[in-house]
């Protein structure tokens, strides 16, 4: 069969030094109670001084040059750095989005002006971006955003409404994808344009949107004519869509995919050691998986590297993995009977799995989007 | 910036070695006969496979084999289970002359299956016993491991049949010929069940990822209300959660043989490597059988139809060399152990001990 994902590599010595030395740090923090190991936190654990410490070390900005402030690294070494942030339920969510997507869409088509305004800043992981695609009415159809670019003198007037925009109360910025040519029917994806959007700015107004467990994660954000200057128009004008798909790949197929509830299959594992939970096979399955995806996730990431095109990749990943990571949730709540002592930490982390669970396969893409990808991939539309 | 080539090894198969056996198999393919209930040992294949040094592969160059390495062996398996090939791959070389090798007696080339006989000398479902020269016993006595090479006409074969329909046959051994097998290491002993997993795996993968094309080209060429039945969501939507399955298995699968091969087998983390693969590829075979059976409709389930000579030895082999049930268990129990603060180092190493290499 064509390959959907490509051939596995093996990580080299290099590469696991780098591993030992995050995990051995972390290990540090959570012994100092720096921070409380929690599932999901890189939706809904922000910590700033956090933030600013892993950019202290190195751990930041990694694939950004070193003359933007950055570390000069490869994808690799983000991706075994990301992997043990993730595992040990770091609170990582101030930087996500500015270390994910922000900093590689920069480099890729800011100008140098934008460049040097934003990355040193996002590398030292005190300047924290958000991300507008959403609408009320464009879920995972986003070509069909109604946000309105128009022009100004000396820029642009943006006006609309963003949906889901995690951590925007907290932000300092964050692209906002906006029509800025009247749509044509015959080609939806020509006439968009991503802008960079100060969430300080006159017309801004942010109002969350409370999630089921009742945490503030999410926004909505209103723009009511804000202007954009020239200077902060992101790449082309009317290429916004090619902008926003051309990162899809990483986005897609990274360990925050898999991993979201790593720390409650940790804590079940030691349930059962401890004779907490029941002995189960469906914990070794679960484990199964998750080296699995590790691998999967880790050759994708190879590819990448590579410069090789790996957005079917990314599809099988996330879909595998966001499935996997839900069904680590359901798999322990149905090994826990209601009234049986467990214990608090084992409690709050199967609680806010469950709670979150619903989003893993619905953001950055619902897995039925991304089964089309893959059936795409697969020849078959 | 650190060279990539520093940080990740590719561990792909010999290029050539594969494009030799996609022609192999694929002439082989185009000129079988129709597909049959039961499955017998094709000795043409057999012999082109050995002039072509692959019975042998993974054998030393100075016992007369070809000096190969598992992730070439991977390759071959998988190819040759994807053809649905009727020969001993497995057993005659990666499992009985590894064991004939290990113990330091001779192979003379003869055909050879491979089995683990209970105390009283009697081997259950022993693969191609029928058909072999000699059957490799690795026999645990007292404590000990022996290793004995013992000619056909020594063994009582009573002649049974997989699921799959291949020969899977009860062999009961003289214990005078077993107690005179060569003692071997403890290790060895218990890498055999391990090796014999792995090349399970590598089988099941190969003719799960013949499976997902065998879908593919039905699902384009079949038309219902007017249009293929690869253009429905819904068959789409199958389709995709096969060929994921499929991908799984094989990253977990490649990343086991890429361990042993670069340990040779010697990596304490091969249970756990060898776990992974044998339960991502055991769950991946529910979901792959199930669904392109589905997804092919009533053809798929005649005799005459290739899907069930893939899909009955998937099923056939993922439940040896240990079941599903039992593969997940030792990892729950390693898993268990690791605890909460190792459960991560027993993922991303194999074993729950920090190491300083992966």
């Amino acid at each position: 069969m064509a390959r959907l994902v490509p051939p596995g590599a093996r990580e080299l010595p290099a590469l696991t030094e780098l591993r030992l030395e995050v995990r051995a740090f972390l290990a540090e923090q959570v012994a100092a109670g720096a921070f409380v190991p929690h599932v999901d936190t890189w939706l809904t654990r922000w910590d700033r001084d956090f933030t600013r410490e892993l950019g202290r070390r190195g751990w930041l900005g990694m694939v950004i040059p070193q003359q933007y402030g950055g570390q000069g690294r490869t994808f690799l070494e983000r991706f075994v750095v990301t992997e043990e942030l993730l595992v040990v339920g770091a609170p990582v969510a101030a930087h996500w989005i500015a270390e994910r997507q922000i900093g590689p869409s920069l480099l890729r088509y800011g100008t140098e002006e934008q460049k040097e305004a934003y990355l040193p800043g996002i590398s030292r992981g005190e300047v924290v971006f958000g991300i507008g695609m959403s609408e009320p009415d464009s879920g995972s159809d986003l070509a069909s955003v109604r946000t309105r670019a128009e022009r100004v003198d000396g820029g642009w007037r943006l006006t609309g409404t963003k949906v889901w925009t995690s951590g925007a109360h907290e932000a300092d910025a964050f692209f906002a994808l906006a029509r800025s040519a009247p749509l044509d029917p015959a080609h939806r994806h020509a006439g968009l344009s991503q802008f960079i959007v100060d969430l300080r700015a006159p017309g801004v107004t942010i109002r969350p949107i409370i999630s089921m467990g009742g945490d503030h994660h999410f926004n909505e954000v209103h723009l009511d004519g804000v202007l954009i200057p020239d200077d902060r128009v992101l790449g082309e004008v009317g290429e916004g869509w090619s902008q926003v798909t051309s990162e899809l790949a990483h986005e897609r197929s990274g360990p925050e995919r898999v991993l979201s509830t790593f720390q409650l299959l940790a804590a079940a594992a030691q349930a059962m050691d401890d004779g907490r939970l029941p002995t189960d096979p469906g914990l070794g399955r679960h484990v199964a998986r998750v080296a699995a995806l590790h691998h999967m996730s880790f050759a994708v990431s190879t590819a990448l590297e590579n410069a090789e095109d790996a957005d079917t990749a990314a599809a099988v990943v996330k879909v595998l993995g966001t499935t996997g990571e839900g069904d680590i949730a359901d798999y322990v709540d149905t090994l826990t009977a209601t009234g049986w002592a467990l214990d608090e930490e084992l409690d709050t982390l199967l609680h806010a799995a469950i709670l979150q669970r619903p989003g893993f396969t619905l953001r950055g893409g619902t897995n039925e989007i991304l089964r089309g990808v893959i059936a795409r991939g697969l020849g078959m539309r | 910036m650190a060279d990539p080539r520093d940080l990740a090894a590719p561990t792909t198969p010999d290029p050539d070695l594969v494009a030799v056996l996609t022609d192999l198999f694929a002439d082989y393919r185009a000129t079988r006969a129709t597909p049959t209930a039961v499955v017998d040992l094709d000795r043409g294949l057999w012999q082109r496979l050995e002039d072509l040094g692959l019975t042998r592969l993974t054998g030393s160059e100075s016992a007369g084999g070809s000096g190969g390495g598992w992730v070439d062996a991977a390759a071959l398996l998988g190819l040759a289970a994807a053809a649905a090939a009727p020969v001993p791959l497995a057993e005659h070389d990666v499992l009985g002359g590894w064991l004939l090798e290990a113990a330091g007696l001779p192979n003379d080339g003869g055909l050879r299956t491979v089995c683990r006989p209970d105390p009283s000398g009697v081997a259950l479902n022993v693969t191609w016993a029928r058909d072999a020269s000699s059957v490799v016993a690795l026999w645990e006595d007292r404590d000990q491991w022996r290793v004995a090479d013992v000619p056909i006409d020594r063994v009582g074969v009573e002649e049974r049949r997989n699921l799959a329909g291949e020969p899977s046959d009860t062999v009961e051994f003289d214990l005078d010929d077993l107690e005179a097998g060569i003692v071997v290491d403890h290790a060895i002993g218990e890498q055999f069940h391990l090796r014999g997993a792995l090349a399970r795996s590598a089988q099941v993968v190969g003719a799960m990822e013949r499976v997902v094309d065998v879908v593919l080209a039905h699902v384009r060429e079949r038309e219902q209300f007017g249009r293929p039945i690869g253009r429905f969501q819904a068959v789409q939507h199958l389709v995709s959660d096969i060929a994921c399955e499929t991908a799984l298995a094989r990253a977990a699968t490649d990343a086991a043989v890429a361990r042993a091969a670069a340990s040779d087998w010697t990596d304490p983390g091969m249970l756990f490597a060898v776990g992974v693969a044998k339960s991502c590829v055991g769950h991946a075979a529910s979901v792959v059988v199930r669904g392109s059976h589905q997804a092919l409709g009533a053809i798929g389930t005649t005799l005459e139809h290739e899907l069930h000579t893939l899909t009955r030895p998937i099923l056939a082999r993922r439940s040896e060399y240990g079941s599903l049930q039992d593969w997940d268990e030792t990892l729950t129990a390693l898993a268990s152990s690791a605890g909460h603060d190792r459960l991560w180092t027993l993922i991303t190493t194999g074993r729950a001990k920090t190491q300083h290499a992966p």
